[in-house]
């Protein structure tokens, strides 16, 4: 009998046929773009991706926060805001009306690594948006009233990430994790009183000596065919100079406060859930036992609906929508983060189990979360990498910490060759215990319960 | 530009009507499943069941374990979900090309045979979730409940429209064994389900893996109902006020507009992009950057079925602004453009960034499949994804006005307002 004869024969008595079996995918690597040096310094990478017709354009500039005046932190991310709102040629209406003309969406904003300038155009208009783009680079003038403006719709951000559960629990997290003298512990966008100090001049001066060619990785990516990057790229961001720019300093690892092991409820009488966010200390991508664990890592403690943390707090409580961690590297040093949302009167059992679900990786994973894991980050990379704009992120986000999509691809290979001891050891490297514990909701209700839990000095703060 | 993504169509014996979209550039295949149910088709009593079922749909059927779902295909490098709205419920995933018949597999049990595996255990623990899910999403959350209130404000009491899909927590507490059992009867069947597929598979190997692993179901479900009968525009307007502990004042202005997929409502969405949903719109230009009375202004349409659609502006109110005179001028702007209509400036760049958005929406398989299976489902319009810059590329400005004119009356709106009250103030 042939084998299909076989597969028919084991059709089951309701007509459903027999589970297909699954063909392995075979090996995948990340794109492989062009390189090349413009005149000025700007690193063009260049990826050609047939079929993406909008082109992503992402431009990077690393730099540490701690370039940033102590008085007026936040400047960068507000001079990141106001490079399209005027430039020497076209004041700020026109050039809103010039970008949205061709169809080009254009942003920037300051995380720790950087300045990132993004910007996502349909392919014919490729050569008009790089020159509005390095018109927004080189030449912006930080109107007066573009400047109040923006410094007014900042503080009102404030205000609302103060409303906003998982920004407040952030924002405490920072405060309560890193050093008060460290960089580290205050919002990258700047506070109230930051940015109430913050001038027009501060603004001029952080881009005039922050912001240049010179460090710059920028990325293309899209149906390049019958495009001439080089030279499109080479006569408008390549014709960029700045004579004053200073090189950034080298990033460097940010301080831990001493009491960082702590709990701090911030109190918001009322709240019919608890936002919670559990963290410590994490690797960054330099790690020397390699980064590939701890994608793997964070998928099987809280990357899914059947991760070890939401089997127990969602799929058998039902305390939670889902509670998600992630090892989240910077350029020095990095961060594993839990968090979510858990319904009111169920906080401190969900602060227990949560404290005990991520102590229990410590003792091991089984061969079946391992396999699962692994195959996870590693399967859906060509899928998660199909887009332009998934691949230009990609991109920058290695060039932001010193390193290119090789990385990505050496990553994905590593992975597959970790077994469950390298991946038990690489957690037991990062989670020993210490927890800082921010839990955001009415502290008045659960104060005690967590007092009693014994796992950390317990401070309420106003919300 | 002229779109060509290949669409090749048929139907199944049982009625389920499948697509496949060839795409070889990534080695993976996307599964996109529509059913036609939403939040719509819910009775009094009963809100936010379809969302609860489709949480159900993870737990289990005839062949497949609670959990398996997720655990199994994402094991094999799937990433997959499911969401419900008012029009319709989509469950999805994309994974790499030799998993996707396991995924075909997976899917046609639970469509077809859920009910074995359901249990009271589990409906109450995703019951429990959902509660979660709202209170994360609604109730935890400043203006949170905006756009409860505009549905409720804009629509009628039991229209379709009028609640929102995630329901109230009295009605999830009053959903029961028999209301699953009935829906899935009612709703579940290949008779009332579009199946797209698009990736690294020809059009013969996808539609042999849908008649494989689809065939044997039956036509099951209830024939979809008409649908309702069309809305005008509000005669008279509405204004909902909802003070509380938010940052900043807040203003939803909604309006109704004409049913999805017609040239009217194309117009009317490229009104509502030229007043408020371009960084050039003119409510931006006056409210944010030249009065700076406004933080943002931002402006949606929502595309429904059944009878009328939505577009909304929303509004945040500067500190110290009075939103009063913000309103004032926003109904100022509306009555000068259904006279004067959109400027040149305006129509072009409405134009230049939906077909930038529709390109990006287009670009990766995912969303392509889930554009695909909607316009079959809802439309019968299997080409839409390649014919829809060309549809509004024919709205002309005076179709825009005339839109206008129609829907975006200031005697139309409908005004949620959420105010920010002081401790001090609440107290006197």
């Amino acid at each position: 009998m042939s084998d299909v004869t076989e597969v028919v024969d084991r059709t089951l008595d309701d007509g459903t046929p027999p589970e297909p079996p699954v063909q392995p995918p075979g090996a995948w690597r990340f794109a492989t773009p062009a390189r090349h040096t413009l005149s000025n310094g700007i690193e063009l990478v260049a990826y050609d991706i047939p079929g993406q017709y909008v082109i992503s354009v992402r431009t990077v500039l690393p730099f540490p926060l701690s370039v940033e005046p102590r008085e007026v932190e936040g400047v960068a991310s507000i001079m990141a805001r106001l490079l399209d709102e005027g430039t020497a040629e076209h004041s700020p209406e026109e050039f809103a009306e010039l970008l949205e003309r061709k169809g080009i969406a254009l942003g920037a904003s300051v995380t720790d690594g950087g300045l990132g300038v993004d910007l996502d155009v349909p392919k014919r208009r490729l050569a008009e948006a790089l020159d509005l783009l390095r018109q927004a680079l080189a030449e912006p003038v930080f109107p007066e009233p573009e400047v109040d403006r923006h410094r007014k719709t900042r503080l009102a951000q404030i205000e609302q990430e103060r409303a906003l559960a998982p920004q407040r629990a952030a924002q405490e997290f920072i405060n309560t994790f890193f050093d008060g003298a460290d960089r580290a512990s205050r919002p990258t966008a700047g506070t109230t009183e930051s940015i109430s100090a913050l001038t027009r001049q501060h603004i001029v001066d952080f881009h005039t000596e922050r912001v240049g060619p010179t460090g710059m990785t920028a990325v293309v990516a899209g149906d390049l065919t019958g495009l001439d990057v080089v030279t499109l790229a080479e006569d408008t961001l390549g014709t960029w100079r700045n004579a004053s720019h200073v090189p950034a300093p080298p990033a460097t690892a940010p301080r831990r406060a001493v009491d960082a092991a702590r709990v701090v409820l911030v109190d918001r009488p009322g709240s019919v859930q608890s936002e919670l966010l559990v963290g410590w200390a994490g690797p960054d991508r330099h790690t020397t036992t390699g980064w590939a664990a701890y994608p793997v890592l964070g998928f099987m403690v809280g990357g899914s609906p059947n991760a070890r943390v939401d089997a127990v707090l969602r799929e058998e409580k039902g305390y939670t929508y889902g509670i998600r961690s992630v090892f989240r590297p910077r350029r020095v040093g990095g961060l594993f983060l839990t968090s979510g949302s858990v319904r009111a009167d169920a906080t401190v059992e969900s602060v227990r189990l949560l404290l005990d679900l991520l102590a229990s990786g410590r003792e091991g994973f089984s061969p079946e979360e391992v396999r699962a894991g692994v195959d996870f980050i590693s399967k859906t990379a060509p899928g998660r990498f199909a887009t332009a704009d998934a691949v230009a992120d990609e991109a920058v986000l290695m060039a932001l910490d010193g390193l290119t999509t090789d990385f990505t691809t050496r990553t994905l290979e590593a992975m597959r060759r970790l077994d469950g001891e390298q991946l038990t050891a690489a957690y037991r490297e990062w989670v020993q215990g210490e927890w800082t514990i921010v839990v955001v909701g009415d502290a008045s209700s659960y104060a005690d319960g967590v007092r009693a839990l014994g796992v950390g000095d317990v401070s309420v703060v106003p919300a | 530009m002229p779109l060509d993504y290949p669409i090749h169509e048929a139907t199944l014996a049982n009625g389920l009507r499948v697509v496949v979209s060839p795409d070889a550039s990534v080695p993976t295949v996307t599964v996109n499943i529509w059913v036609n149910v939403g939040s719509r088709h819910e009775v009094p009593g009963r809100t936010g069941f379809a969302h609860l079922f489709e949480h159900l749909m993870f737990q289990g059927s005839r062949h497949i374990a609670s959990g398996e779902h997720f655990t199994r295909l994402m094991a094999e490098g799937g990433r997959l979900n499911a969401t419900t709205w008012f029009d319709r419920t989509n469950y999805f995933e994309t994974i790499p090309k030799g998993a996707y018949e396991l995924a075909l597999w997976m899917e046609a049990d639970r469509h077809g045979h859920l009910l074995d595996a359901v249990t009271q255990e589990n409906l109450d623990n995703q019951r429990d979730v959902v509660k979660e899910e709202k209170r994360q999403r609604y109730d935890n959350v400043p203006y949170g409940t905006a756009l409860i209130e505009v549905y409720a404000a804009v629509f009628p009491a039991g229209h379709p429209y009028h609640h929102p899909t995630i329901g109230s927590m009295e009605d999830l507490d009053a959903a029961s064994l028999a209301d699953v059992h009935d829906f899935f009867r009612r709703y579940y069947g290949p008779n009332n389900s579009v199946l797209t597929l698009v990736g690294d598979i020809t059009p013969e190997e996808g539609f042999a893996a849908a008649e494989r692993y689809f065939g044997h179901l039956l036509p099951s479900a209830e024939p979809a109902r008409p649908a309702v009968p069309p809305l005008e525009p509000l005669a008279d307007p509405v204004r909902v006020d909802r003070p509380g502990h938010v940052p900043n004042d807040r203003l939803h202005i909604a309006f109704r507009l004409p049913v999805d997929n017609t040239p009217e409502f194309f117009a009317a969405g490229l009104a509502i992009d030229a007043l408020g949903g371009l960084s050039t719109s003119r409510l931006v230009q006056r409210l944010v950057r030249r009065e700076q009375v406004a933080n943002s202004v931002q402006a949606h349409a929502m595309g429904f079925v059944d009878g009328v659609s939505l577009g909304f502006l929303v509004v945040d109110v500067a500190d110290g602004q009075d939103p009063e005179a913000i309103e004032a001028a926003v109904v100022e702007e509306l009555e000068r453009f259904v006279v004067e209509g959109p400027t040149e400036v305006e129509m072009e760049s409405a134009m230049a960034q939906s077909e930038r958005s529709w390109l990006s929406a287009l670009a990766g398989q995912e969303e392509r499949a889930d554009l695909i299976s909607q316009h079959v489902l809802l439309h019968g319009d299997g080409q839409f994804v390649n014919t829809f810059l060309d549809r509004i590329g024919e709205v002309g400005p005076d179709d825009v006005r005339a839109a206008a004119s129609r829907w975006l009356r200031p005697e139309s709106r409908a005004v949620v307002r959420h105010l920010s009250v002081r401790d001090e103030e609440a107290v006197a």
